[in-house]
């Protein structure tokens, strides 16, 4: 350049400018030579310039007074670069270049964070302080910081997590909310409004600080702005605006959406806001500018049209049900034939494979494992809410999925669909239309953005185009993946749609080896000048590592991506899993299960290039295949666990392709999250039918196990525990004994066991919450035994809450009713806890079954004297007998009903409906116990007759158990016909003295009579086939034939 | 595909002035294009092609509401007026003023200027001493060709300039010298800075002409029913019956 000077001598200047317009001057020279020229940027840093620009921007906080920068600069109009004041302008210039930087790439990070650049950045985002330029360029640099985190290749996830800690605090998060809000339809401010969404779906990946987001009324202003689009594409209903002026509802209809702000970014950051909970979720659907622009038909005056197509609709045979279950939106959407979905829907879930149910993992309960699990159970069972209205916003998204031009859209659409089918949100017939109009649209995205994909690219320079066919290619298998977890239906039609082999195929191609896997070294005419790297070696001055080219970095989250994919189709269907192996997709499984991965290769040539002592070994984070996040290892982990459902993959390819070993190596991982992961798998490679069960036994996993199974991580310790209950199945005996002395009985009865819970889950409950509310909540906390009701009482929404009292309709109580009961149930600890705790209490039970279950009978009478023996007869007895009491519950139901009733008058219809459900489900998990305790005695039944007098003699056990005949269960009753009839099994001609007693005291008892009356009226068939079968042993009908297996009772 | 990107003022077809007999003409003449669209058409033209004071004054004239304020249409006339006149280093220094981000995040358009600036200094250098070119060309172009072979193979030709004197120069170089590059360059980051703020690349009439094109273009694969040549209607006398331009 024409005036350029040598660096030294440029700072110098800099630093000692006369006045402003001389240091506005040389700063605009030092960004001419920086922007876009990383070497120009690496000599820099290496003068020291950071700690200089961080210096600039540190001023104002001390030259200014606290109460802020003068009120008039605050709401002045947005102006132009020129306009600001000259030490505006500095800060301006400090700010694009500390962004300058960052785009540098992720070397620079180590500088940038080594000067503190973060919290001064952070100083400048509040925009009633700020002028707006300042806004926008502070969040342009978090923005590339952002990016930069994202490109680290091993560091990425804590560095971006550290951002995440630093951005999401209550000053700042305030300043976000302020940006979103502001009314403004500049430019700059649909720029800043962007850059916001667009950092709240990169960096809000934990679901705390998507809690306090979402107090904090972000969420309400991104779903205001969701509605200003609704706004703006004339899709609200003009018929309903009376009804609104009446709510107080009409004033919060927003402004269309001004040109520059983008619905993709919009849709993206409320679908990671909402994530996967049920509560955030429901405030987007609450939130009153949804609840007004979005209303259902049924709150404005009927519209007779609407009724009369509704009714040709129907004559002419394209739609079902009631008229009522739509809103006017619907009609935007192409009418769904009548295809009884009901019947297809319905049809698949009874037909699990068969192995299904033995080889069931406890992820679905393990708390922490996959981010769904527990809730999805929940949702679905729950369904309370179908009686309510579906919301319109969820037509209008289909609509805008089919209608929109914009890819990235769509898929954010999608994603947000997905939250709200997830939480139960839908209407029930919603998943038949959702399988015809949404799904193939994914696929078909899918299909277009795999095609397009593989053009030669540059190495660091990737133009905006190609990054929004990365990033909708990268967001549509998870998605994807989320929408189809629960229903077969859904994953018939995607596989159907040909997404199944195209998932295959992404993980494959995202193993194509990357040809420069981070960014080389820029030319330089004179290379010795690259040792003279500045006088001093401080950290500030030196760049970090290179980090990875964005190629590199597309192609592991291809994997995590397509891996969920995988993971989802593999839930439910034989034959998908039997399909996906056959794709040959297990060398890549497997890498994927490794942090550094290899080239994937096939089992055979594995073999082969390992003899030759070919393989090659790439220098750390050099690599062709990359560094795998823990991301990439928990959905790996996933992957392997849904596909060892199946028997012959266990013995076939998965052990073709040693797993088994990486995912040990992976128990041992630092992460939790990837132990818990690790460990759900090792429950299904555990199990009888596994060939890894012995390599991993002699590799030491009854150590690490039995370690787990103490930790004080719940999720982690139910799937140790549960990993162990298969690995005692139908093993020697000597494994068995080891696996109890490692365990230790006194842990064992305390896992199972009633009495210490209560304390430990109230002292748990006090430790844990801690960390997950705010500061605020903890003086409620200290009122003693109130601990249940801590939070919804302090809980405020943030919508009617900040907006003031306007808003008094019907429609906004029942919907602050329905928020406070979702988030009652959402952060209820008490609750969360209890379920973890018999989640475990379960699996313990089931672990002395299955030590307990031997099919020969020496060994097996010998197992349970030496059970008794460790564990104490009558305690097992008395801990038996405690399970089955069903009043130890009632003090949690108690406090629960109560405290749900307690939030005054505020809690409409809607919320006391619910608290039923609340109640039953605190039962349903007992009812789980109950099945535990009387297969366990079953198993005792079916040893020696000693063992049968045993069971026999504990007459308050079998009191207890007689009260359980109509439980609602039907597991519950089976199991009891199992139980008798074992009871009274005749062991040779020496017991048969002792039969007559067993069925003496059992008529006593009055289990005859029960069992004639399951005969009878039970609704099940298998139940009242079951029961004929025990009630004729009883009565000695069916003689001496070989009814009862021994041992094994079918399970 | 281009053409279905959302135009703002969608205008229902050009106008056409000329009677004629031809069935498809006399279709033509039938369409009644609202003056209004036709007006936000020209507006937007000159909106986004960069022309803020002719854009004003029409907008006073045709009596058009005024249109969102954009921040960058001065920026973007500033910028294009130094390229066209060669103060490149003040039009990168403009850009930079403007938004950082652009070349910092798109190279081809930073290496497209600064070769630029490198055939100025290079045409400035006809008879005197090259080092500063060949000086600038090392610092400046050459780390980023070492990384790039389209960038290598630009570069190359472009210094060739050094060693073949101005008058006879093979048509590629001559090219070089041309001030059509200039244009061109100037017309890229014009579209860089619009997409980056507008998401929209260029003036809305420039997609219906090429729809006009494309769909004249199918037609006539098609066989339809047309006649020979269809004018732009442009003024009374079409001179020369050019295929449409569809660039």
């Amino acid at each position: 350049m024409a005036h350029s000077q040598s660096p030294p001598a440029l700072l110098w200047q800099i630093q000692n400018a006369r006045n402003h317009a001389e240091q506005i001057e040389f700063l605009r020279q030092l960004k001419d030579g920086v922007v876009g020229d990383v070497r120009a940027k690496e000599t820099w840093v290496n003068h020291g310039i950071l700690q200089f620009l961080v210096h600039l921007l540190q001023q104002k906080t001390t030259a200014q007074s606290p109460s802020g920068l003068g009120s008039k600069e605050a709401y002045a109009p947005i102006s132009q670069t020129t306009d600001l004041p000259d030490d505006d302008r500095v800060r301006l210039l400090a700010l694009q270049l500390i962004a300058s930087f960052a785009k540098g790439g992720p070397s620079f990070l180590t500088p940038l964070n080594a000067v503190g650049a973060v919290p001064v950045i952070l100083t400048y985002i509040c925009p009633h302080k700020n002028p707006a330029r300042l806004v926008l360029t502070s969040l342009r640099a978090l923005s590339d910081m952002t990016e930069a985190a994202s490109l680290s290749s091993r560091t990425s996830i804590e560095a971006t997590a550290a951002l995440a800690k630093a951005l999401f605090v209550p000053r700042y998060i305030e300043s976000l909310c302020a940006i979103l809000d502001a009314e403004s339809a500049s430019s700059i401010v649909q720029e800043q409004k962007c850059l916001v969404a667009s950092l709240i779906s990169r960096l809000c990946k934990e679901p705390r600080y998507q809690d306090m987001l979402a107090d904090a009324g972000v969420l309400d202003a991104l779903a205001t702005l969701l509605a200003s689009f609704v706004v703006a594409r004339g899709e609200v209903l003009p018929f309903t605006l009376d009804t609104l002026e009446r709510e107080g509802l009409a004033a919060v209809i927003p402004q269309p959406a001004p040109r520059g702000l983008s619905l993709a970014l919009i849709l993206e950051a409320i679908s990671v806001l909402i994530a996967d909970s049920r509560f955030r979720t429901g405030l987007l659907l609450c939130s009153p500018a949804i609840m007004a622009v979005l209303t259902s038909s049924e709150i404005g005056e009927r519209n007779s049209q609407i009724y009369r197509t509704w009714e040709l609709l129907k004559k002419s045979g394209l739609t079902h049900g009631r008229p009522v279950d739509r809103s006017a939106l619907d009609y935007l959407l192409p009418a769904v034939p009548v295809t009884t979905p009901r019947f297809l829907l319905s049809q698949h879930h009874p037909s699990f494979p068969s192995t299904g149910r033995s080889l069931e993992t406890p992820a679905k309960h393990g708390r922490a494992t996959a981010r769904f699990t527990t809730e999805d159970r929940e949702w679905l069972v729950g369904g309370g809410d179908t009686e309510e209205p579906e919301s319109p916003l969820i037509p209008w998204l289909i609509h805008l999925m089919r209608s929109g031009t914009n890819d990235h859209e769509k898929v954010m659409a999608a994603s947000v669909l997905a939250s709200l089918f997830k939480g139960g949100f839908t209407s029930p017939d919603r998943e038949f239309s959702l399988s015809v109009l949404v799904v193939p649209v994914l696929c078909h995205l899918l299909k277009d953005y795999e095609k397009e994909r593989g053009k030669s690219l540059d190495a660091i320079f990737v133009d905006s185009e190609t990054a929004t066919a990365w990033v909708i290619l990268e967001r549509t298998p998870a998605v994807l993946a989320r929408l189809i977890a629960d229903s077969v239906f859904l994953q018939q039609v995607t596989r159907d749609s040909g997404a199944l082999k195209l998932a295959c195929k992404l993980l494959k191609d995202s193993y194509e080896p990357t040809a420069i896997p981070s960014p080389p070294r820029p030319w330089t005419p004179n290379p010795e000048e690259r040792q003279d790297t500045g006088d001093d070696k401080f950290s500030t001055c030196q760049l970090g590592p290179p980090g990875q080219v964005p190629l590199c970095a597309h192609k592991i989250r291809m994997r995590e991506s397509s891996l969920k994919l995988i993971t989802s189709l593999a839930t439910f269907k034989e034959e998908f899993r039997k399909e996906i192996v056959e794709q040959d997709i297990l060398p890549s499984v497997a890498e994927s299960l490794s942090e550094t991965p290899q080239k994937p290769t096939p089992p055979k040539e594995k073999l082969k290039t390992e003899e030759d002592g070919t393989v090659p070994m790439h220098p750390a984070g050099h690599s062709p295949y990359g560094h795998n996040p823990t991301s990439v290892l928990i959905a790996a982990c996933h992957a392997v666990r849904t596909l060892a459902r199946s028997v012959s993959n266990l013995r076939t390819v998965l052990d073709d392709n040693c797993v088994a070993m990486p995912i040990f190596k992976l128990l041992k991982h630092v992460d939790i999250d990837v132990k818990i992961a690790a460990c759900s798998v090792i429950c299904n490679l555990l199990t009888e039918s596994s060939p890894m069960r012995d390599p991993l036994i002699k590799a030491g996993v009854i150590g690490v196990l039995c370690l787990y199974a103490r930790s004080d991580n719940a999720g982690l310790r139910l799937n140790a525990l549960w990993a162990l209950k298969h690995l005692v199945h139908m093993t020697d005996r000597d494994t068995k004994k080891k696996c109890l002395e490692e365990l230790g009985p006194g842990w064992l009865i305390q896992l199972i066991c009633d009495d210490t819970e209560d304390e430990a889950l109230h002292a748990r409950i006090m430790g844990e919450r801690r960390p997950l509310t705010d500061a605020d909540e903890d003086e409620v906390m200290d009122t003693g035994d109130g601990y249940a009701e801590a939070t919804d009482d302090v809980w405020q929404w943030q919508a009617i809450h900040r907006k003031g009292p306007g808003f008094d309709s019907t429609r906004m109580r029942v919907a602050d009713g329905m928020l406070r009961a979702l988030r009652e149930r959402e952060f209820d600890e008490v609750r969360k806890a209890r379920e973890a705790d018999l989640a475990i209490q379960e699996q313990g039970l089931d672990f002395i079954r299955n030590l307990i279950a031997i099919p020969q009978q020496p060994a097996q009478a010998e197992m349970i004297d030496y059970i008794f023996s460790e564990l104490g007869q009558d305690r097992l007895f008395d801990i038996l007998a405690s399970k089955l009491r069903v009043k130890i519950l009632r003090p949690f139901a108690r406090r629960q009903s109560s405290s749900s009733g307690t939030p005054g008058g505020g809690a409409g219809s809607g919320a006391s409906g619910r608290n039923v459900s609340i109640d039953s489900r605190v039962l349903y998990p007992q009812s789980k116990i109950i099945v535990a305790v009387i297969y366990f005695l079953t198993h005792i039944a079916a040893g020696v007759p000693r063992h049968r007098q045993l069971v026999i003699a504990q007459e308050e056990l079998l009191k207890l158990l007689a009260g359980h005949f109509n439980n609602k269960d039907v597991d519950v009753r089976r199991s009891l016909c199992h139980l008798l009839k074992n009871l009274v099994w005749c062991d040779g001609t020496e017991d048969r003295r002792g039969r007559d007693l067993r069925v003496f005291e059992l008529e006593k008892l009055g289990f005859l009579q029960k069992l004639e009356g399951l005969e009878r009226n039970d609704a099940e068939l298998d139940v009242r086939e079951r029961a004929k079968e025990a009630a004729s042993s009883i009565k000695g009908e069916a003689g001496e034939g070989p009814q009862v297996p021994h041992g094994r009772v079918d399970y | 595909m281009d053409l279905h990107r959302r135009v703002q003022s969608q205008t229902s077809s050009t106008s056409t002035a000329t009677p004629s007999k031809h069935a498809f003409e006399t279709r033509v003449a039938d369409v009644k294009s609202p003056k209004s669209d036709i007006n936000a058409l020209i507006l937007d033209y000159l909106m986004m092609e960069g022309y803020p004071k002719a854009a004003e004054k029409f907008q006073k004239e045709a009596n058009l509401k005024p249109r969102q304020e954009d921040p960058t249409i001065n920026a973007r006339q500033q910028i294009q007026h130094a390229i066209h006149v060669g103060d490149i280093q003040k039009a990168i220094s403009d850009l930079n003023e403007l938004d950082p981000g652009i070349l910092d995040s798109d190279p081809h358009l930073h290496f497209s200027l600064l070769r630029l600036q490198l055939i100025e200094l290079i045409r400035n250098a006809r008879g005197y001493d090259p080092s500063a070119a060949i000086n600038f060309a090392q610092e400046k172009l050459a780390p980023r060709a070492a990384s790039n072979e389209q960038f290598l193979k630009e570069l190359e030709k472009t210094m060739a300039l050094l060693i073949f004197p101005a008058d006879k120069l093979q048509p590629d170089l001559a090219a070089l010298l041309h001030s059509d590059l200039r244009r061109n360059t100037a017309a890229q980051v014009n579209e860089v800075v619009l997409q980056r703020h507008t998401e929209r690349r260029e003036a809305a009439i420039r997609q219906l002409v090429r729809m006009r094109a494309w769909a004249e273009a199918s037609c006539r694969s098609k066989k339809r029913n047309l006649p020979d040549r269809i004018e732009l209607g442009l003024n009374g006398d079409d001179n020369g019956h050019d295929p449409m331009v569809t660039t």
